[in-house]
Formats: structure tokens, C-alpha cells, sequence
């Protein structure tokens, strides 16, 4: 059974209001199928439906067509709280801007999605040590984000997914912005995951971020338009 | 999220904005201190009105003649006294007449002369002396020339016990001899420490050119225990005025007194909570903009929270808790200021005897200051929990 399963998903953004709505296909029926284990990355010109092909695969958004499959589970209507539960237990998000919050320690980050599943502090505190001592960072657990640098920040956001043991990780451009040595430590950090077994799909448009990847998936307006396996 | 951490949640947050968090709540402690103030205000002054009530009156009905135009005032009869004796009370007649005398510089000093049986602090447990004696039932049978006096006027005389003092009435000036002095009052009555003399009122008619013999000016009538004052008051005014005319009768009793007295201070109570509230609306209001605001900078951050699994519901009671916090921080700080002000308040106002802040005055203001949080909180937390995440990650 496929981790991930597209049918025709399509996403249509409509912007403006009355005459003047203006409608965008950002997404024009995409068909696509994860097997668990796999190491993605999505490439294309900017614009090309990446993001917005991201966000539904992390349930952030909603396919206007078409339907999407997650473990077995049709979730292409799940309600808000069905799909932030999913999102909490099955799914690791790390973002080009790394979105920690900026007034709490690298442990208390890491600890933010298992304390919104209910795990008890002492349980949570171990599992985001665990995590941040898998991306190097066990030395820098009382550090705010001000007091990283941007790699490090990018590894305590990948911490943060591994804390919650996801079944896929989902990473939009997460060496955008970093200098090129910290982003292949941080493809390095992805590549480790992947050979220990973690489902990861990553969005980019550099060839290098991409090399590290098994399978490339090329956009272009909404459309795959490739999808090459090495 | 389990509700303990929701709850750390929400103080870091407020944390994190110290100054801005106390600014925002300064309409709610200003609302709050009203409120707590006013009520424990109104307790504290009902308390000192009757505890005052009670050692000038206790158990006491006051009657006298009502004034009307074109009408010679009332006087009463001996059979008047008769009459009432009858009732279940105690009756002190008064005849009432006014001297004046000269202080130890030769100024005047005008006195209030009462004329009351011997033994008054016997049969009225509100007079009490300081020192001497009252003059004796027999001393006053007979009209002699004696004179208990209040603290003020024994100071103002520059009297003293043992010794003559000289009174004038009108054009006839008389000599008494001082036999002793009453305590002055306290609390709410200290006002009414006036010179005051207490004669024999047997003296009065035989010496007072204004006085006509065998009237009394008042009655006061102490009611015996277990007797229902309201039915003895209207049972006097009924006796009376059918000798002396409908409404030529005032009769005063500490319930009437208490009634008025209890009318004006919930008046007043409303009046003052009302204010409160206003300021209550004003700081709610204020809550609600700072929460807003809140909401709009940390748009991110809820995005971010949502991404990571956090319920709309989640968000929505962490922004509500971070209100009713901030609200209830206010209340506490509103209370306090209260206490501390009124506590000051009491010290310097010989009216106000004790200080009062009732647990029901308290948790009052607390279950207002967190209502106010809930009900200012509820919009801001809604927008927050209904933030879409895409949207709130994009956002700049
Ligand atoms: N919220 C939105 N409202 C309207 N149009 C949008 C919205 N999000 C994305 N789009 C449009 O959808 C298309 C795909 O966007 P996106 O998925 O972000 O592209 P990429 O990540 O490949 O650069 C673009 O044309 C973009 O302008
Ligand atoms: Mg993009």
C-alpha cells in the first residue's frame, strides 16, 4: 500500500472579488503515489503549484478536485480537527523560514507538537533531547533561536518533525535560506534520515538540493510534466 | 494540548510583553479598585452608621411636636406622659431651653439646656459618665439648681465638677452647681458633642422664663425587650395626633433611621457600581484591542501552531486563558489598590470605624474581573482560531 496516493488533485485559487475575480489552477489535477521509504524532491520554475502541492500533501490545505489518500485513509475532507490531528501524528513540516518560536529554547521548540498531542512533559522532554541530539544540536538544548545560526535553526525545525515520529517529512525549499555549506549539512541531515528508513519529499528548484534526492518530480504550471527515478 | 500547558502557554505569552500587558490592564484595575472600593465603602460606612445608631438610640423611639404654619407649637401634658406610660416603654420627658455662658475669656458660649428626670444614665443606657454622679430622682422632684454637663461644654466653660457655673437665659442669669460629665460620643455622633447641660426640668419651669410649667417639649420612649418598635411608633403617632392633630406628631425610631440611612447607602452603592462598570467596559474594551493586536503579531506563530497539530480549539482557549489572565492579574491588582486605599481611608476618617473587605467582596471582583476577560476575549481568540495556517505561515 502506497503512503501517498493522488488522484487528479486540483487546487484553484480565486483572488479579487465580483467582475474582477481572477481564478489561478495552481494545481491542475495532479496523479502521484509515495511509496513509504522514498526520498522526493520537487522541482520547478517558481509559480509552478510546489508549495501549494506541498501544503495539501501536509493537510495544511484542501484539494478543490480530486482525492488524497494518506496510509491507507481517505482525507481529502477530513474537518479542521481530524486534519490538525493527523497533521500532528503523521506528518513533519520544515519551512524554508524555519518557524520556531522565537522567545522559547531549542528543547521547548522541538517539544511543541507532542505537547499538543497530549504527551506529559517528562516523556516529551526526553523524546525532543532524543531528536535534537539526532541533528548534533545536544549541546544547544537552553539556546534560543537568536543564539543559532540559520543552520542550526534549520536542524532544530527538523528536530522538531523527528520528535514527532512522522510518517512523511515535508520540506519546502529548507535551504533557501541558508549559505551552501549549512544547506548540505542540513541535505546531509535529510539523506541520513532517509537511509534510516524516513519517507521524505522536498520542495526545491537548485539541482544540488535535488542530487540528493531518488526521485525527481518536475513541475511546470500546475502539471508534473517529469518524474525520473535514479 | 493538556490544559496545564495551555495555561504556561498563555503567562509566557503575557510574559513576553511585561509593560505592555500592565498598560493594557490599567483600565481593569482602575474598574475593579472602583468596585471593590465602593462596595467595601458602602459596608464600612453602613456598619460605622448603625454601630452609631445604636449607641445614641438603642432601643428608642424620639417624639416631638411637628412644626405648622400659623400654628402655636406642640407641647405636651403631663397626661400625655400618663398616656404613654401605658404603652410597654420607659418614658423621659424633655423640656428643652437655651442659655448662654461665658468661656474663661468672657465670651459666650451658647449651651443646650435639657431638661430630663434624675438618674438619666438609669433609664437611658446612651448617656454615660465621666465623672461625678447624675443628679438624684429626689434632687430633681425638687428642682434644684443642678447641672450634669457634656465633655464640650464642661471644656468650653472651663467648669468642673464641684464647682458653680453661670448660665444666662435671656435676661435672667443662674448659678448651678456642676455634679458631673457625660463621655462624649463617638463614631458617627462625635459631631453632635455640643455644649450640652442636663437640668432638672422642674428647674427649668421654675426658672426659664420661656418654659411653661407642666409641658414637655419631647418624650423619648426606650421600649421594653421583645416589644416590636414599628407597632409602639404608630401606636403613639395614633394616640397623639388624635390630641394634637394629623401630622403635628414626628416620631423617630433608629428603624426609621436605619431604613433612610440603608436607602441612601444602596443608592449609593449603585451609583459607584455603576461607575465601576463603566470602567469595566472601558478596560474590557481595552483588553480586547491588546488582544487583537496580539493576535495580529503572532499570526505566524498560531500558523506555525496549527501546522505542528494544534487544534482551532487549542488556540481559541489559549488566547481566551491569556485574556482571562491578564484580566484577572488586573482584578488582583485592583483589589489590592482597594484594600491598601480603603485601609488608609479608615485610619484617616474618625467616621469610618473598621476596616471591611468581605471574601464575598473579593471573589466578587474576581469572577468579574474574569468575566470581563472571557467576554472581551472571546472575539479576539475566535479570529486567532480561525486563522487559516497557509495564510498565517505567508503572512508578513
Ligand atoms: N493563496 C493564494 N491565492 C491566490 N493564488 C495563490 C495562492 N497561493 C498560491 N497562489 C498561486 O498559485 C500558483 C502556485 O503557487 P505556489 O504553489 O506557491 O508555487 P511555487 O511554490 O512553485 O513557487 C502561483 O501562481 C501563485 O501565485
Ligand atoms: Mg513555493
Amino acid at each position: 500500500m502506497a503512503l501517498v496516493e493522488l488522484q487528479g488533485v486540483a487546487k484553484v485559487y480565486r483572488s479579487g472579488s465580483g467582475r474582477r475575480t481572477v481564478e489561478v489552477m495552481a494545481l491542475k489535477g495532479i496523479d502521484l503515489t509515495v511509496e513509504e521509504g522514498e526520498f522526493i524532491a520537487i522541482m520547478g520554475p517558481s509559480g509552478s503549484g510546489k508549495s501549494t502541492l506541498l501544503h495539501i500533501l501536509g493537510l495544511l490545505d484542501r484539494p478543490s478536485a480530486g482525492t488524497y489518500r494518506l496510509a491507507g485513509q481517505d482525507v481529502t475532507a477530513l474537518d479542521e480537527t481530524e486534519a490538525a490531528r493527523v497533521r500532528n501524528r503523521t506528518i513533519g513540516f520544515v519551512f524554508q523560514a524555519f518557524f520556531l518560536l522565537p522567545r522559547a529554547s531549542a528543547l521547548k521548540n522541538v517539544e511543541l507538537p507532542l505537547a499538543y498531542r497530549g504527551v506529559p512533559l517528562r516523556a516529551r522532554r526526553a523524546a525532543a533531547e532524543e531528536a535534537l541530539a539526532a541533528v548534533g544540536l545536544e549541546d544547544r538544548l537552553d539556546h534560543l533561536p537568536s543564539e543559532l545560526s540559520g543552520g542550526q535553526k534549520q536542524r532544530v525545525a527538523i528536530a522538531r518533525a523527528l520528535a514527532q515520529e512522522p510518517a512523511i517529512l515535508l520540506a519546502d525549499e529548507p535551504t533557501g535560506n541558508l549559505d551552501s555549506e549549512s544547506g548540505r549539512e542540513v541535505m546531509r541531515l535529510f539523506s541520513e534520515l532517509h537511509a534510516r528508513g524516513r519517507t521524505v519529499v522536498i520542495v526545491t528548484h537548485e539541482p544540488e538540493v535535488a542530487a540528493y534526492a531518488h526521485r525527481v518530480i518536475r513541475m511546470r504550471d500546475g502539471e508534473v510534466v517529469a518524474d525520473e527515478v535514479r | 494540548m493538556r490544559f496545564a500547558d495551555l495555561f504556561l502557554t498563555a503567562i509566557e505569552a503575557l510574559f513576553a510583553h511585561k509593560l505592555r500587558t500592565f498598560l493594557s490592564l490599567l483600565g481593569v484595575i482602575i474598574g475593579v479598585f472602583a468596585v471593590t472600593a465602593l462596595i467595601s465603602l458602602g459596608e464600612i460606612a453602613t456598619y460605622g452608621i448603625r454601630r452609631g445608631l445604636e449607641q445614641v438610640a438603642g432601643r428608642s423611639i424620639f417624639v416631638q411636636g411637628e412644626w405648622a404654619p400659623g400654628q402655636p407649637p406642640v407641647r405636651f401634658r403631663e397626661a400625655d406622659r400618663r398616656l404613654l406610660s401605658a404603652l410597654p416603654v420607659r418614658v423621659i420627658p424633655y423640656v428643652f431651653a437655651f442659655a448662654v455662658g461665658r468661656d474663661e475669656r468672657g465670651k459666650p458660649v451658647e449651651v443646650r439646656v435639657l431638661g430630663v428626670p434624675g438618674d438619666l444614665p438609669e433609664l437611658d443606657p446612651g448617656v454615660e459618665l465621666a465623672e461625678g454622679r447624675f443628679y438624684t430622682a429626689s434632687e430633681a422632684k425638687r428642682g434644684l439648681p443642678l447641672a450634669v454637663l457634656t465633655q464640650a461644654a464642661k471644656e468650653k466653660l472651663k467648669a468642673s465638677v464641684g464647682k458653680r457655673v453661670e448660665l444666662a437665659f435671656g435676661p435672667r442669669r443662674a448659678r448651678l452647681a456642676v455634679v458631673g460629665t457625660t463621655k462624649p460620643l463617638g463614631g458617627l455622633f462625635a459631631t453632635f458633642n455640643r455644649p450640652q447641660a442636663y437640668v432638672p426640668y422642674r428647674w427649668i419651669w421654675q426658672n426659664v422664663p420661656s418654659a411653661r410649667r407642666g409641658r414637655y417639649d419631647a418624650f423619648e420612649l426606650k421600649v421594653r425587650p421583645g416589644v416590636e418598635m414599628k407597632l409602639v411608633a404608630d401606636r403613639v403617632k395614633a394616640l397623639l395626633e388624635k390630641r394634637y392633630g394629623e401630622g403635628r406628631i414626628q416620631v423617630q425610631s433608629i428603624e426609621t433611621f436605619t431604613q433612610t440611612l440603608s436607602q441612601i447607602t444602596l443608592m449609593l452603592q449603585a451609583l459607584l457600581g455603576g461607575i465601576g462598570a463603566l470602567s469595566l467596559l472601558v478596560g474590557g474594551i481595552g483588553i480586547m484591542n491588546i488582544m487583537l493586536v496580539s493576535v495580529a503579531e503572532r499570526t505566524r506563530e498560531i500558523g506555525l501552531r496549527k501546522a505542528l497539530g494544534a487544534t482551532a480549539a487549542a488556540i481559541r482557549t489559549q488566547f481566551l486563558l491569556e485574556a482571562t489572565l491578564l484580566t484577572l492579574t488586573g482584578g488582583i491588582l485592583g483589589i489590592a489598590l482597594a484594600a491598601g486605599v480603603l485601609y488608609l481611608v479608615v485610619a484617616a476618617v474618625p467616621f469610618f470605624e473598621v476596616f471591611i473587605l468581605s471574601p464575598k467582596t473579593v471573589l466578587l471582583a474576581l469572577g468579574v474581573s474574569a468575566l470581563v476577560g472571557i467576554f472581551f476575549g472571546v472575539w479576539p481568540a475566535d479570529q486567532a482560531a480561525r486563522l487559516d495556517p497557509i495564510e498565517a505561515l505567508r503572512y508578513e
